[in-house]
């Protein structure tokens, strides 16, 4: 089995619900978002285009952060063909930053949250983001989610990298990833590609779709299907939730 | 080894500058490694003036190593007579170039995981150990030229380390144009370049360094020879990149780029360290501007961070690691003419 994400064009309205959905979820730190996008903007008025693409780790079955990582920080799991990291192996050479034609691999320049271990407080009586944190039990910031780190540290070591790893953690516990559960419009679907009979892999041989820079030979599991047409938008949609997880 | 070093001798001009810029460049360096981030970097950006420093002085030592290697072995006394030198030079570039590639690396107690969990298919890997087994390599010949300890193994070792040395520098190409995503590193090119521009640097810094009459003859022959290649090559990736429609590739390469290698081949023999410094110089900036611009262009999502296209220059801090670099490469490479070569000083000339 192989998990793979398709994203239908037509569907997402660009609201970078999973953007955010995935930085709760996996406690990123400011600057660094496992789940972004890449906008574009052409032709000439009033025949304007604008696309919204939502990108992440493509999870590539020919990797190029895999072969230049080192160490095999990067790897990829065999079971679930996601392409994941191991911070403990990680020597910060960030070659995989370099190869990675995405540009979905972040490195964490500094100790990620350093805001959050602050002691000075605001005013008399109020807390110190250290105090909040240690108050609320969090790990690296207040709202650390600890789920995270049954799989990958919740608070990243310093001088490493980090990226999307399809919410492994979630994947474990037979959920979908945060930004698939998070889309309000059922953009995006998720599941075993390498299954001709699992709905992606249906929505695929529907639709066509294509990964992005293809012609590279990455073999990338992230598939966008459709470009918008305003004409689509009467069809049916179909509902956030269905026929969505692992 | 020479034990009527004393104090004085480290209270010189020379010495106190060394200092200077370990002290400098040192503070910058444990800051970035432990304490902060001070670079000019981004998650787009990666590479910049602490690897360009690492890059220059190891691709340099390989260039001393590959001169000794080919002196070796085709028994060229201008050369083989300053064997230790010329392995403490090699040596200190290397252990400088090492220094300033620890400021650069992330998570250096990680680097354990290079002999527990290597990745064959990494030409990083492959760099780390090519440049681990060639420092050890040096080392055993420094020790037995120190031992007077020369017959059978000399030529295996030279052949050794030629072979390793011109690996190494090879393979600093290849994490570059084994990128498949970048058009202006991608290819076999820039394993071209890198091995030329050791051989270009390593002749010169023997030039500069090593300033006596049989060697520095030799060494700026080879140096003459080299940059003249390099000059050529410079002027194919030149006209390569005027005539690419390479999408997404930026051109690293500039046609004054060839002035100080057509310098040096014109009018070495006037001021011959003027000349080597200027064309190890020129070699620095063509390292300089192929790992830096083959950054520049944003990938992916990173573009809505950085602009599609980024600019780069170096700061104080980064600037301050090249510093550091040089300065641990001068520092041991003094310390080395200082207790190990002692009357070979006379020997030599």
């Amino acid at each position: 089995m192989g998990y793979g994400m398709v994203i239908d064009q037509q569907l997402c309205v660009g609201c970078a619900a999973c953007t955010i959905a995935c930085k709760i979820e996996n406690n990123t730190p400011a600057g660094i978002n496992w789940c972004d996008k890449i906008t574009r903007t052409s032709g000439k008025f009033p025949a304007v285009r604008y696309e919204y693409i939502s990108t992440m780790c493509n999870h590539c079955d020919n990797a190029p952060c895999v072969k230049a990582c080192p160490t095999q920080a990067m790897y990829k799991d065999r079971q679930t063909g996601l392409t994941l990291h191991d911070p403990k192996k990680c020597i910060g050479c960030k070659a995989c930053i370099v190869n990675c034609p995405y540009g979905v691999i972040s490195v964490n320049w500094e100790r990620p949250h350093r805001d959050w271990a602050q002691r000075d407080r605001l005013a008399e009586g109020c807390f110190s983001p250290r105090e909040m944190v240690v108050e609320s039990g969090g790990e690296g910031t207040p709202h650390g989610n600890p789920e995270r780190g049954t799989t990958y540290p919740v608070v990243r070591p310093a001088g490493t990298v980090e990226k999307c790893t399809f919410c492994d953690h979630r994947l474990a516990e037979g959920l979908a990833p945060a930004c698939v559960d998070a889309c309000p419009s059922g953009a995006r679907q998720f599941g075993d590609i390498d299954d001709p009979n699992s709905e992606v892999s249906k929505l695929v041989a529907k639709h066509g779709g294509k990964g992005l820079r293809e012609e590279l030979g990455t073999r990338p599991r992230v598939i966008y299907i459709r470009d918008y047409k305003p004409q689509r938008r009467f069809e049916p949609a179909r509902p956030a939730g269905e026929n969505q997880g692992a | 080894m020479n034990s009527k070093v004393s104090v004085k001798d480290f209270l010189t001009p020379t010495w106190i500058l060394i200092a200077a810029g370990l002290v400098a460049g040192g503070a910058m360096g444990l800051y970035e490694m432990f304490f902060g981030h001070l670079f000019a970097t981004n998650s787009a950006l990666v590479w910049t003036l602490p690897l360009i420093t690492y890059i220059f002085l190891a691709l340099m030592s390989t260039g001393v190593s590959l001169v000794l290697a080919y002196g070796l072995i085709m028994k060229d006394e201008s050369i083989t007579r300053h064997t230790r030198a010329l392995l403490i030079m090699a040596i200190g570039m290397l252990l400088g170039g090492f220094t300033a590639l620890a400021t650069e690396l992330g998570s250096l107690l990680n680097m354990v995981w290079i002999l527990l969990s290597p990745n064959p298919s990494s030409p990083i890997w492959w760099m780390g150990t090519l440049y681990s087994i060639e420092l050890v390599l040096l080392f055993i010949k420094l020790v037995m030229d120190l031992k007077g300890r020369h017959g059978v193994f000399d030529l295996p070792l030279a052949w050794g380390t030629l072979i390793i040395a011109g690996a190494a520098a090879i393979t600093i190409g290849a994490v570059f144009g084994t990128v498949i995503g970048r058009p202006d590193y991608h290819g076999a090119f820039l394993s071209v370049v890198t091995l030329v521009s050791a051989l270009v640097s390593g002749a010169a810094a023997i030039v500069l360094l090593r300033p006596q009459s049989a060697l520095t003859e030799t060494a700026g022959r080879i140096f003459r020879q080299t940059a003249l290649v390099f000059a050529a090559l410079l002027l194919i990736r030149v006209v390569y990149e005027a005539h690419s429609t390479v999408v997404g590739m930026l051109g690293w390469a500039s046609i004054w780029m060839l002035i100080p290698f057509i310098l040096a081949l014109a009018l070495l023999q006037f001021a011959p360290r003027i000349l080597a410094l200027i064309g190890i110089l020129g070699v620095l900036w063509v390292q300089y501007s192929f790992i830096i611009t083959g950054q520049l262009v944003s990938l992916g999502q990173t573009a809505h961070w950085y602009g599609a296209v980024q600019t780069y220059q170096p700061n104080i801090p980064e600037a301050l690691i090249l510093v550091l670099g040089i300065a641990v490469a001068a520092a041991l490479i003094k310390l080395g003419e200082q207790f190990l070569m002692g009357d070979q000083r006379q020997a030599a000339t």
